[in-house]
């Protein structure tokens, strides 16, 4: 198993009581698979995908993504872990301002400092179809371009799992299709898990697994 | 509609604490601006009417004749009280002893201002009378040397009076020049009597005015058309005391301490500004996509400032006021009365300096957000018009304003803006040249590549940083250095053990058998300085005397606390020449090389000028108008005059030095000292708090500077955390950059510091400028220190924070 939960739960401070965001949330993942969470807004799929990519943590419960238990982890281990085995794709792109499109994906080889992370960077932005984007920065880029060089940042990032969070909801119905195609094109090339967070039932019904919250809980 | 809107979006910005560092750094600017105007204004009063005791009045004519006396009679003046005395030196006699006395002979008109403190066998009484025909006033020194009882005989010339009284105070303090003597008070009325007052006598005639400012004036002008060389005129603007000086000075460093403090405020202002409007670029933009109207828009935001400088004003003057209290209460053991209350000029120049603030650094930023178009409720990357020259133009010309405002000087102004601008531009260009263009990619495989693709990467929003930064620094240095320069030249004047006996007519006789008894009681002695009295004629006018007497003294070695300023010490081989005080020169005329004869009891001298001294009268010292070569004076008669320190311990030494040697006059300047001592170590309390403040100030802006470039930090730090940057490699690397952005700014502040001192030393303090190096240890080390300090703080309240939830403050 790539990714496996165990009776997570996640509170957060209301007034003078805790409000219930997450709860018994188990499931697993396998190796190279693609997960769907869905359901409405609030339901806390955001949130669980948070807890998933060990960007935030949970009150109670387990997760072990690759073997390691994530929930064990501080900041600076699940930061490391973040870097060696986690992508990710944002609904509001996450670019850099400041940065070119080949400079935002170059991005992760060189916190690993990997070698020429301009190679590798050149190459994907060539996958998602911007080679002669690279010289853009995000703000002279459209929406979909931003979130196509998104993904070859999440995937420049080679991890063994990459977390999407409504990869397509800032987007146009033509712009989204684009999207997910290409998301689920770029990852079937590699052995990568999957975890999109999302509204879109289409997208969903593409992955092999899906998981629907209400109120914080899987409902079957 | 509007009022309430603006109400609530006023009470909502005070809540969130987005307004918080500009009200901080408003209340702080005003508190200081005010505390300091409040009690300056106090202070120039309380010494006005102190100065104006000290003197006798609000102006004095000094002169060595009576001629003058037909001019004033010619004088019609309504409003305006006068009072002539006469200040003679003689010998004193009871019925056993005698002693040299200053005598001060007044009339009827005396005191003019202030009341006598006098003590009689009944106890201390106040009066505001002269002595009445027949009875004379002594103060306790001459009481006690002449073992007077009172209602004594008392023989002056031919005269005899009655010893009435002893004088504890009186308010004219500053009417003697014969300081050196106990005092006694006579009524003018009885001179002719003593015979004292001859052809060739040695005379004083003081003529005392007061009166309102314009008649003042009138006769002012009338004693200077009519003034004889010799004559002098003071008024209550030509305070020369320690005190006075003291206190001129330590005025100058709070006016100062407050022009920079509110310099340091108003760039805090102008940054916390900029963040108010990026952060209210939506909230525009969805007020005018719901109809509001630029009109309308405006005067929200305008009400909203109204709120905040209504809010700034009660809270800084407030606070100001207690400043002010606290100053006046560390120097109300030293004024005796209760002070004045303050005019109404403080709370002008606090408003001036508010409003300033809020048009030359608010009201640009909130000009400019206004312009923000609607659409941006539907493209979230619209943003401000890039062209930020207009913002910047007021910012500089309400910098420019407010130094003009605190200075009153154009010149001064001038040279401390461009000075600022000269170092930030060669700042801003250092950065540029040393860092050199963008590399490809962030440089993220290491924090050092990180932090120096960064520098590069944000050159000119560094740049901005490293003006506020360089700023901060600059400022603090200059008002430390100032501080430290002023508590110097006051420890200087009254180092510890310095002299606080003096003794006079020191027979040469006497001179060996005293340095024997001063040294068995451990008692160290200052050179004693022969002392004869001389007065001046200039050879190439033989009418030209200049009829006033002299002590002069003759020593090889220029005294201490001398500087020549024109001419030569006397070198070897030449043995001729003497030395005059600058005061002297140009109070009788008297040029380098002038030749001279002086006049003395046993013979004249002929000589010339050889050198022009400074004489630092405000140290504890012998002090000589007139300096001559010693082989000049070798078979002129003369007394000693020196100085000693003792010890509290010793007290007793004084007296018995009095019982040995009953010819020397052995008189203390302890209480004058500890008097100054004092007032400079509570001076020192509100010279400290001024700094204190400053320093806030410069705090505030370095916070607010990188609070700034920290929001928009904040999303890469986010992004590269969710990338997998650990924090220990963000902080690493923004330590690094954030060292270097000080050690950059502590330099370029070192260097607007050194500059400033300069001009301040020269034009303000007006001593000779220094070279202060510890400004350039100084300055890098509290630029690292302090910017990595601050940036340590805010990346540590990064790293708090999950990057799920730092992502999120950016949606």
């Amino acid at each position: 198993m790539i990714l496996t939960t165990k009776n997570l739960r996640k509170e957060v401070p209301s007034g003078e009581s805790n409000l219930v965001i997450l709860d018994d949330i188990t499931f697993n993942l396998e190796e190279g698979k693609s997960l769907a969470i869905t359901g409405p807004s609030g339901s806390g799929k955001s949130t669980l995908l948070g807890l998933l990519a060990g960007l935030d943590t949970a009150t109670s419960g387990e997760i072990v993504l690759d073997g390691i238990d994530l929930h064990l982890l501080n900041e600076e281990e699940r930061a490391i872990l973040r870097k060696d085995k986690v992508g990710f794709v944002f609904q509001s792109f996450e670019l850099l301002p400041s940065l070119t499109a080949l400079e935002n994906v170059m991005l992760p080889s060189e916190l690993k400092s990997e070698d020429n992370p301009r190679k590798k960077g050149e190459y994907f932005l060539e996958r998602v179809g911007l080679s002669d984007r690279q010289k853009h920065y995000p703000n002279q880029l459209s929406g979909g371009e931003q979130q196509r060089v998104a993904i070859a940042r999440a995937f420049a990032c080679s991890a063994k799992i990459l977390f999407a969070d409504e990869p397509t909801g800032n987007l146009d119905p033509k712009n989204g299709k684009l999207i997910s195609d290409l998301l689920f094109e770029v990852n079937s090339e590699t052995d990568n898990a999957l975890v999109i967070v999302t509204h879109d039932q289409d997208l969903a019904s593409q992955c092999d697994k899906k998981i629907e919250l209400k109120l914080g809980k899987i409902i079957d | 509609m509007l009022a309430t809107l603006s109400f609530k979006l006023f009470m909502r910005e005070i809540r969130s604490g987005y307004l918080t560092s500009m009200l901080l750094s408003l209340v702080l600017a005003v508190t200081i601006v005010s505390g300091i105007s409040l009690f300056t204004d106090r202070l120039e009063k309380v010494l006005s009417s102190e100065t104006q005791e000290f003197l006798g009045g609000d102006l004095k004519f000094e002169s060595n004749d009576t001629s003058i006396k037909d001019v004033l009679e010619t004088l019609n003046l309504k409003d305006s009280k006068s009072s002539e005395m006469a200040i003679l030196a003689s010998v004193i006699f009871s019925e056993e002893e005698m002693q040299l006395s200053s005598i001060k002979a007044v009339d009827n008109a005396y005191p003019l201002i202030g009341e006598l403190e006098l003590e009689n066998s009944s106890g201390t009484y106040k009066t505001t009378e002269s002595p009445t025909p027949g009875n004379i006033w002594m103060d306790e020194r001459l009481k006690n040397l002449l073992s007077l009882e009172y209602g004594d005989k008392i023989y002056l010339g031919d005269a005899t009076f009655v010893f009435e009284a002893t004088i504890i105070y009186e308010p004219d303090r500053g009417s003697t020049n014969f300081a050196f003597a106990p005092k006694t008070i006579m009524n003018i009325g009885d001179i002719d009597k003593t015979n004292l007052i001859q052809p060739g006598s040695r005379v004083e005639y003081n003529y005392l005015f007061t009166g309102p400012d314009e008649e003042i004036s009138q006769i002012r002008n009338i004693l200077e058309e009519n003034r004889n060389q010799g004559d002098d005129i003071e008024s209550l603007d030509e305070d020369d005391s320690s005190l006075g000086k003291t206190i001129d000075r330590s005025e100058n460093f709070f006016l100062l301490g407050g022009l920079i403090a509110v310099l340091l405020s108003a760039c805090t202002i102008g940054i916390s500004s900029q963040r108010f409007a990026r952060r209210h670029i939506s909230y525009v933009a969805i007020l005018k996509t719901l109809g509001m109207n630029l009109f309308q828009i405006r005067g929200l935001y305008l009400l909203l400032f109204l709120y905040t400088t209504l809010l700034t004003l009660v809270l800084g003057l407030t606070f100001g006021w207690l400043l002010q209290s606290n100053f006046i209460s560390l120097m109300d053991s030293y004024f005796p009365t209760e002070l004045p209350a303050p005019s109404l000029y403080p709370l002008y120049v606090t408003c001036v300096t508010v409003l300033i603030c809020q048009f030359g650094f608010i009201y640009p930023h909130i000009s400019k957000l206004l312009d923000i178009s609607p659409m941006r409720v539907l493209k979230n990357d619209i943003s401000f018009n890039q062209n930020i020259l207009p913002i910047f133009f007021m910012g500089l010309m309400a910098f420019l304003l407010l130094l003009y405002i605190y200075t009153n000087q154009i010149t001064l102004s001038l040279i401390i803006f461009s000075g600022v601008i000269i170092f930030s531009f060669i700042g801003i260009g250092c950065i540029y040249l040393l860092l050199g263009k963008s590399k490809l990619g962030l440089g993220a495989q290491d924090p050092i590549s990180l932090a120096l693709s960064e520098l590069r990467r944000r050159r000119l929003s560094n740049s901005f940083q490293i003006f506020a930064f360089t700023v901060a620094i600059g400022l603090s240095l200059i008002t430390f250095s100032a501080s430290k320069n002023l508590l110097g030249s006051w420890q200087d004047s009254i180092p510890e053990n310095s002299p606080n006996n003096f003794a006079i007519n020191i027979t040469k006789e006497d001179k060996e058998s005293m340095k024997i008894f001063l040294a068995g009681n451990d008692i160290e002695v200052d050179l004693f300085y022969p002392v004869a009295n001389a007065q001046i004629v200039r050879t190439k006018d033989k009418d030209d005397i200049i009829d006033r007497n002299f002590n002069i003294t003759w020593v090889e070695d220029l005294p201490g606390q001398n500087e020549i300023v024109d001419g030569d010490w006397f070198q070897e081989g030449v043995e001729n020449g003497i030395s005059i005080s600058d005061e002297i020169a140009e109070r009788y005329n008297l040029n380098m090389n002038d030749e001279i004869i002086l006049q003395m009891e046993d013979g004249s001298i002929e000589t010339y000028i050889q050198s022009i001294r400074a004489v630092n009268w405000e140290s504890f010292s012998p002090n000589f108008f007139v300096i001559g070569h010693p082989s000049l004076f070798k078979e002129k008669s003369s007394t000693h005059i020196t100085s000693f320190f003792i010890p509290e311990a010793k007290q007793k030494v004084a007296a018995e030095l009095m019982r040995e040697f009953r010819t020397v006059s052995v008189f203390s300047v302890e209480e004058l000292i500890k008097q100054v001592r004092d007032i400079v170590n509570q001076v020192t309390k509100a010279l400290n708090s001024i700094l204190l403040l400053t320093c806030l100030s410069a705090l505030f802006l370095a916070f607010s500077a990188l609070q700034d470039g920290f929001d928009q930090r904040r999303h890469q730090a986010a992004i590269l955390r969710t990338l997998g940057a650990t924090g220990r490699f963000i902080r690493t690397s923004s330590l690094i950059e954030f060292s270097i952005l000080g050690l950059v700014s502590g330099l370029l502040g070192s260097a607007i510091a050194q500059t400033g001192v300069y001009f301040i030393e020269a034009r303000v303090f007006e001593t000779i400028p220094g070279f202060y190096p510890e400004i350039w240890f100084m300055g890098p080390i509290i630029g690292i220190l302090i910017v990595s300090g601050l940036c340590l703080y805010l990346v540590n309240g990064l790293m708090k924070q999950s990057p799920k939830e730092l992502l999120k403050l950016q949606t």
